[in-house]
């Protein structure tokens, strides 16, 4: 009983960063926007969040969390608007920049670790601890399951209303769906529309950075992120770019890392291996998620 | 069907050992205590690795895990080991073990003390031991290594080795005890040749082989003919290029890598990790275990120069005296290996 609980909650814990970035990749793939860089929206806001964190003085006490909330929101959305900013004014292929900005993302953590937030000993590469004010609190007690899987959620179903009932989401899916017929018909501006859902889906997949330095690390790493942004693509295409279904993928993505750390502790599967597993269980979903629909293309 | 007749015989012979162990500990115990009785009554010694690299690494996280089986193949314990891919999984694996009662915990890294400290006094019967670590608790301790002494021995043999007067060094990443040994080498080489010119550069990462062999044949294109690398599995790089250029020469590190390439490696510059993780295991096995930093080094026989057999005529009977003497000056505590 405990095991399995405890197993669920890590589960829940693994998956929110996946359901927020997820979330982040469905906005901007609905709108057109081919936003390969969730990774390194998700370090910037992971860094901002860490900064708010190690300096904000104590007494302002809770109001920290919020704080390392917005502004990792704001890094991340920022970091998109270079790419989008590039994209509307030079025409650059966000597929680029984006993947690019990541490996800046990187490398930049890398240098502000050794460098201006490094601890205060300067033995090791990481920032100091953020103040509690700034922790997650939990959310179930005893285990690590924190609030930011209810903000996970929250911005799901947010996500999914505005995206299907408001003004704006139906813009955003029209643009993305045929921008000319968009332009032309729908009297939408196009390029402003899909600019202003990237910076959106950045600052999403920022928070997912605050969400985690705030509620699993407490600090920052170099690896603070082993590819959530890229895992986020699968989580959100595998949910048909549908934001509640992001709940769900997001969730299998969380059991299956999980998992691999159980078979890893229990009978020694080596760490490989479970990543082996593990993607070919994503090639395997996706393949009969397309068999399926290949088969009801064709009986129609 | 099969399954079912199965899972029914077994549950019969549960049972069965379950209303045996039962008796048992009802007469030891005699008096009415609620007995859990599916566990059997000793307490198998536990102990777990958790590493942030892949054990196949020939190196940091390899001699780990040579320790880690030592332990479970003369203290009868029972070993796990798991990857942590992200600072993330760390708590989380800390915590599954603390949850199974494993009685200590090796968390082979720096990155694994800030966790430990966190996570601990929710396991208080869990001793947690993190290489490379300072911070301690009632029952978390840290484990660091006087490389160095290790390093300014290799020093000397690369300042005796080196013909041309340039040595190189290649770390994995910039970090302070990477620094402090490269450091301890230089000092080593110039106790034998004050005018050798030292090069360093950095791979920027510990698993990138071909970065540190591009690092490794720039250096051997400005001059350098012994190379110490200290860079984990990236360092294998050095060794290809070495191979290539046969007639420069190369030290290894953390474990004994003579035999990675027999013919350019002078010597390995060893933390015995087997040693030191016996030392801490058998303390948490004889309760004295104490939330302190272990700190060892040649004297305690935990870092080692070890010389290449095979390359043995390479070396002067001359280095060999000064090695030894060098060694005794460390082991006294009166040589001041540079920081």
């Amino acid at each position: 009983m405990t095991e399995t609980l405890a197993f669920v909650m890590d589960m829940l814990v693994h998956a929110t960063p996946l359901i927020v970035a997820g979330l982040a990749v469905a906005i901007a793939f609905r709108a057109g926007i081919w936003n390969i860089g969730a990774d390194g929206q998700l370090i910037a806001g992971a860094t901002a969040a860490a900064w708010i964190g190690v300096s904000t003085s104590t007494e302002i006490g809770w109001l920290a969390l919020p704080l390392a909330l917005i502004a990792g929101a704001i890094a991340g959305g920022a970091w998109a608007a270079i790419a989008a900013w590039l994209r509307s004014r030079f025409g650059v292929l966000e597929v680029i920049s984006t993947i690019m900005l990541n490996f800046i993302a990187i490398y930049g953590v890398s240098y502000l670790v050794r460098g201006p937030l490094q601890e205060p000993t300067h033995v090791y590469p990481q920032t100091s601890s953020i103040v509690t004010g700034a922790h997650m609190p939990t959310l179930v007690a005893g285990t690590r399951l924190h609030w930011g899987f209810v903000i996970a959620l929250v911005l799901a179903v947010t996500a999914w209303w505005v995206m299907r009932y408001s003004a704006a989401g139906f813009r955003i899916r029209a643009s993305g769906a045929n921008p000319f017929a968009a332009r032309s018909a729908g009297l939408i501006n196009v390029s402003r529309v899909t600019s202003v859902a990237f910076i959106v889906s950045g600052a999403i997949a920022g928070i997912a950075g605050a969400i985690e330095v705030s509620g699993v690390t407490f600090a920052l790493y170099e690896n603070i992120s082993p590819g959530y942004g890229y895992t986020a693509i699968a989580v959100a295409l595998l949910a048909g770019l549908n934001p509640l279904g992001v709940i769900g993928t997001g969730i299998l993505f969380g059991a299956l890392e999980t998992a691999a750390g159980t078979m890893q502790r229990n009978i020694g599967v080596p760490a490989t291996t479970a990543s082996v597993i593990e993607a070919v269980v994503i090639l395997a979903v996706i393949a009969v998620a397309q068999l399926r629909v290949h088969r009801a293309t064709s009986v129609a | 069907m099969i399954k079912r007749f199965k899972l029914s015989r077994w549950y019969h012979i549960s049972t069965l050992s379950t209303a045996i162990h039962s008796l048992f500990a009802i007469s030891i115990l005699a008096c009415g205590a609620p007995v859990e009785n599916r566990k059997p009554v000793t307490n198998q010694f536990k102990v777990a690795l958790v590493t942030t690299g892949p054990i196949s690494d020939q190196g940091w996280n390899a001699g780990a895990y040579k320790g880690l089986l030592m332990i479970r193949d003369s203290l009868g314990a029972r070993i796990s080991n798991v990857q942590t891919q992200t600072p993330a999984e760390i708590d989380e694996n800390f915590r599954q073990y603390g949850a199974q009662s494993y009685n200590l915990v090796f968390g082979h890294g720096f990155e694994y003390q800030d966790p430990a400290i966190r996570v601990a006094p929710s396991f208080p019967m869990t001793a947690f031991a993190t290489t490379s670590g300072t911070r301690t608790a009632p029952n978390v301790a840290g484990v660091t290594f006087a490389f160095s002494d290790g390093a300014y021995l290799a020093g000397i043999v690369a300042g005796a080795a080196s013909h041309s007067g340039v040595i190189g060094t290649i770390g994995g990443t910039q970090v302070p005890p990477v620094v402090a040994a490269f450091k301890a080498f230089e000092a080593g080489a110039r106790s034998v040749n004050p005018n050798v010119k030292l090069l360093t550069a950095y791979v920027g990462n510990w698993e990138d082989a071909s970065a540190a062999k591009e690092q490794a044949m720039a250096q051997i294109a400005r001059g350098a003919d012994v190379i110490f690398q200290d860079a984990d599995a990236a360092g294998l790089g050095v060794f290809q290029a070495a191979r290539q250029a046969k007639t420069v020469r190369v030290i290894g590190s953390n474990s004994d890598q003579n035999e990675v390439a027999p013919e350019v490696t002078l010597g390995s510059v060893v933390i015995d990790l087997p040693r030191a993780m016996m030392m801490i295991a058998r303390d948490v096995r004889n309760n004295t275990f104490k939330g302190h930093v272990y700190q060892l080094g040649d004297a305690d026989g935990v870092v080692l120069w070890v010389a290449n057999p095979k390359l043995a005529g390479e070396v002067s009977p001359a280095t060999v005296a000064r090695l030894d003497a060098a060694k005794k000056v460390i082991d006294a505590g009166t040589l001041k290996v540079p920081e």
